[in-house]
């Protein structure tokens, strides 16, 4: 038993570096009736950065944020009506974004649209390495993870790529928490 | 003519050299044997690819091109295409985009493949809706088609590439 904890917790750090998109997921697959699935791995990344070779301040501040990423990861879905989905198919997800190093930056809910957002950040030192959003609207559900270093000023730039959703953030105070909740 | 010919010889030669990729030709026979038709026929393709290949328009080196028009969903095998398409396509090829539409009417399965080949890349792009089908795969070389996104607006003006 002592031997399982002393494993569990070495592999601890590791668990936390890596976030995995849970089956239940891919179980939503079949009940979607839109499914968009983008995979830029680093390789990929790589490969992308190559072709933003433009000289114009805006694809120069996003290949200076892509070389800095390991994978952009985008999934999803749009449901026919409401309630096709739920909070436990979500669970798995948001419980490895509760492990260690990670943390709630941003948190939307809407009791009147049910549209909620969160956005959650894990750091390493100083800086973010990894980002992860999830959106869920009663008839729609994204995730966008982004792994590898970000710099805040620059994650806007990134809204609009790579299948990413435009992004309207505003860079406001470091290292403070926000949670809101709407009427 | 003297000269002529054996140019076009040598293009030709060139262009056959570039061989259509067999996961191209298994995804096209998927989707042949999921609506039971054949694609369809594009008179003087072969030429095309010959002007592709001197030419490179915006990179391109190499395309091939299968369409299916008119496809009937009630003659459908019922097979998981997107599923045959991947085996298809195998472990070699990325997915790097996939679109999954069940809405009525604009039912749509798109795949965006990408595989590098030395300085080139290689993108397959499989598109089934309703009543149509795509695939495409395009031999570009990156150098040029780098040229060319940095500066779309002064190379369409450009012959070199």
């Amino acid at each position: 038993m002592k031997i399982a904890l002393i494993a569990l917790l070495g592999i601890a750090p590791l668990l936390a570096q890596e976030i995995k998109l849970p089956a239940s997921l891919e179980r939503l697959s079949a009940k979607a009736v839109e499914q968009v699935d983008v995979t830029l791995d680093a390789s990929m990344l790589q490969l992308a950065s190559r072709f933003l070779s433009g000289k114009d301040a805006d694809t120069v501040k996003v290949r200076k944020l892509v070389s800095g990423l390991k994978g952009i990861y985008v999934r999803s879905f749009e449901f026919e009506k409401a309630g096709e989905y739920s909070e436990s198919d979500i669970e798995p997800l948001r419980a490895q974004l509760r492990g260690p190093g990670w943390s709630r930056i941003v948190g939307v809910r809407s009791h009147k649209t049910g549209d909620n957002a969160d956005v959650f950040i894990r750091s390493d030192g100083n800086q973010i390495s990894g980002l992860t959003i999830i959106s869920a609207e009663p008839k729609e559900l994204t995730i966008v993870h982004i792994d590898g270093v970000i710099d805040p000023d620059q994650l806007s730039d990134l809204g609009g790529q790579f299948g990413i959703p435009k992004l309207d953030v505003k860079p406001g105070k470091k290292g403070s928490t926000a949670g809101k909740e709407e009427e | 003519m003297r000269i002529l010919r054996p140019t076009l010889v040598a293009v030709f030669c060139c262009v056959a050299a570039q061989a259509t990729d067999r996961e191209f030709q298994d995804i096209v026979h998927a989707i042949s044997e999921e609506f039971h038709t054949k694609p369809t026929h594009i008179p003087f393709f072969g030429l095309v690819n010959a002007v592709t290949f001197v030419a490179r328009p915006a990179g391109t080196r190499h395309i091939d091109l299968a369409v299916f028009e008119d496809l009937d969903s009630n003659r459908r095998a019922g097979r998981d295409l997107p599923k045959a398409i991947r085996e298809a396509v195998g472990n070699g090829w990325k997915p790097f985009v996939q679109v999954f539409s069940k809405r009525k009417g604009s039912e749509e399965t798109t795949f965006l493949f990408m595989r590098v080949q030395g300085k080139n890349t290689k993108l397959l792009i499989t598109a089934v809706e309703r009543d149509q089908a795509t695939v495409v795969q395009l031999l570009l070389d990156s150098e040029a088609l780098e040229r060319w996104m940095a500066n779309p607006g002064s190379m369409a003006g450009r012959h070199e590439w």
